[in-house]
């Protein structure tokens, strides 16, 4: 018999993570890191929800079902936010968020 | 937990399996790929009327030897402007998913490394995993025909993998599990997957193909293209773990694939006939399916030319990615039709497999018709005017 | 030592690179090392899954994230190439407010994480790769198909949006 670690372990790690991310979005001038500052966040709630799936005796799997649903959405968004970013890039040559600061032009 | 031999503590016999299992491919790995590369060597010159390394060892067996020799005596020089970290880490970011590849590959019954239940898609996963080394190598070179090179290499790339994972699904579908032992395992006898589901067979074979760089889809690596594309900063031993190392294995795991899903892996007759001739055949088997796709990997790269990387993209988003995705819908269909038996499977896999064998080319000949229509009506309409 | 601490060790080892790599996504000094340490995180994550016995979400992780998601980010550095010292540490102005606010809601929520507990039981044996597929295709099979009308959305804006003229 191994012995387990307690699922409080789990949640604070991913806790941990999720305002790592938060620090990184609100901290970072570069558009390309806070969209990467995005994905540990997402990362931190898949730990989240995986661990109370597979801890606390629920059937069907049912945490680890919305983790491949927040794949598909994360999937997604790194895609149109990259487009995006290029699409501004291709305006004025900077992906420096303090620049971009009016809205027309 | 069990104590290994001589009673030693079963911690310490764990972690000396690891590391024999480990050495054990290492070996399998280097060895395969020196054998690969005399076999390649020596086919292309048959193919090419020529005779090939013969002057070091008896049949120049020792060619690849000597080769490596040389490639790990050379000097290992490192472009000054060039990011010293990621050069030195791509390597090793390439060869490390194709190593761990090797664990789930069954050899014969009872011998493979972990039977993992979801096998198929830790292959998956892995072949994903060595874009990442490609991309990091070309963009570490400090040279923008390295950058090109290895962002359009990792374009084909995660081009391919799409149909190549919708055919591995499509043959899962009709075996029911993923994992590899099973694959093998159920299917005893002559008849095989490749009766059921050749369309899966072919399309997977073209992404495999084009998964591992060979020839027509080799456009990322050739000499004669963007100055070798992400190699070209590599030489010595670097550049014989990215190309040489990296390739032959990518292509002898594929063969594995290829021939446990579809040709029955280490089937044959003899294999169930005893403790040790059984597992000894099972791993004959195995090697003879394997290195007869090799070969046929070899026979396309001395008979082939090599595709442009629009034509090669277009091939894939147009006509494999939406031929895999009605293949997949039909078998699916036709599983839960007709939940008995395999052979409205068999039959539809083997018209669609007849009209893509048939109507591509018929699709190309009437767009190549058409393009020189075009041009011949546009030189003709310069010609009078002008 | 025994074999029994061997899960609370793999935890202890993939947990400290998780947050050593996180915070290095946040403060390296190229971007590109701040894309592979970001790779980095997604691959221990992905080792933390194989430990809750979670093995499908697992590779799952590495396919999408590690395998597509990090080089998309990689093409995007590439594709928006600024001068050298542009990619540093330049912090936005509210970095100190945005760093201790971050820090201070942290702890209590990390406190609290303790609180939780399992129901005690042992976990299932056999993996998630059964039931989560049937989940996904009886239960949840309207969200699935929604999942992939996203996805086909999100193509086609992605490449409207950096479409030329």
């Amino acid at each position: 018999m191994t012995t387990l670690v307690p699922l409080g372990a789990f949640i604070a790690l991913s806790a941990a993570l999720f305002f790592i991310g938060v620090a990184g979005v609100l901290v970072r001038r570069n558009a390309i890191v806070i969209l990467m500052c995005v994905e540990l966040m997402l990362n931190a709630t898949n730990l989240a929800f995986v661990a109370f799936s597979r801890r606390l005796g629920l059937i069907d799997e049912r945490g680890s079902v919305f983790v491949v649903f927040v794949f598909v959405v994360a999937a997604a968004e790194v895609a149109v936010g990259l487009a995006i970013i290029l699409a501004a890039y291709r305006n004025r040559p900077t992906v420096d968020v303090d620049e971009v600061r009016e809205m027309k032009g | 937990m069990v104590p290994g031999p001589f009673d030693i503590d079963p911690l310490v016999w764990l972690v000396l399996r690891l590391l024999i299992a480990v050495v054990l491919t290492l070996v399998l790995i280097l060895v395969g790929s020196m054998v690969l590369i005399y076999l390649e060597r020596k086919v292309q010159a048959t193919m090419q009327d020529r005779i090939g390394p013969y002057h070091v060892g008896p049949f120049g067996l020792l060619q690849t030897f000597a080769d490596a020799l040389k490639l790990i005596a050379k000097e290992d020089f490192r472009a000054s402007q060039t990011d010293a970290a990621f050069f030195i880490v791509a390597p090793a970011l390439v060869f490390s998913p194709m190593l761990a590849s090797f664990v789930v590959i069954p050899f014969a019954p009872g011998i493979v490394g972990a039977d993992l239940n979801i096998g198929l898609l830790y292959l998956a996963t892995l072949g994903s995993m060595g874009v990442l080394g490609i991309v990091i190598a070309g963009w570490a070179s400090n040279n923008k025909y390295s950058l090109v090179g290895g962002l359009r290499s990792a374009g084909q790339l995660i081009s391919y993998e799409v149909p190549g994972i919708l055919s591995l699904v499509t043959a899962v579908l009709v075996v029911g599990s993923l994992s590899m032992v099973h694959i093998a395992e159920s299917q005893p006898g002559p008849i095989t997957n490749v009766f059921i589901i050749p369309l899966a067979f072919v399309t997977y074979f073209i992404s495999a193909l084009a998964e591992t760089n060979r020839i027509p889809f080799d456009l990322p690596e050739a000499e004669s293209e963007l100055v070798a594309g992400y190699l070209t900063e590599y030489s010595g031993m670097r550049w014989g773990t990215m190309l040489a190392l990296t390739e032959y294995g990518n292509v002898t795991i594929v063969c594995a694939i290829m021939s446990t899903l579809w040709f029955g892996g280490w089937q044959g007759p003899g294999v169930d006939s005893g403790p040790i001739t059984g597992p000894v055949l099972g791993v004959l088997w195995f090697t003879l399916k394997t290195y007869a796709f090799i070969l046929v990997f070899m026979w396309i790269r001395a008979t082939l030319p090599r595709m442009r990387i629009d034509q090669l993209m277009s091939f894939c988003w147009k006509i494999l990615i939406p031929l895999t995705l009605l293949n997949l819908a039909v078998t699916a269909t036709l599983l839960i039709a007709f939940p008995e038996t395999k052979v409205p499977v068999a039959i539809a896999n083997w018209i669609l497999l007849g009209a893509f064998v048939v109507g591509v080319p018929l699709i190309q000949q009437r767009r190549l018709r058409k393009l020189r229509e075009r041009s011949r009506a546009r030189t003709l309409g310069a010609a009078v005017a002008g | 030592m025994s074999l029994d601490l061997i899960e609370p060790i793999l935890f202890g080892l993939l947990a400290l690179t998780i947050v050593g790599a996180g915070l290095g996504v946040v403060l390296a000094d190229r971007i590109t090392t701040s894309a592979l340490l970001m790779a980095f995180t997604f691959l221990n994550m992905a080792g933390m899954f194989v430990l809750l016995g979670a093995e499908t979400v697992a590779a799952f992780q590495i396919l999408i994230y590690v395998g597509a998601i990090t080089v998309l980010i990689l093409y995007g550095v590439m594709f928006t190439p600024q001068a050298p010292r542009a990619y540093g540490l330049f912090f936005q102005k509210q970095t100190t407010v945005g760093a201790v606010v971050a820090a201070l809601a942290a702890l209590p929520v990390m406190v609290i994480a303790f609180a939780f507990r399992d129901t005690g039981s042992i976990p299932p044996r056999g993996g998630d790769l059964v039931p989560l597929a049937s989940s996904i295709f009886t239960d949840f099979a309207f969200p699935f198909e929604v999942a992939s009308v996203l996805l086909l959305a999100a193509m086609i804006g992605a490449i409207v949006l950096v479409k030329r003229e």
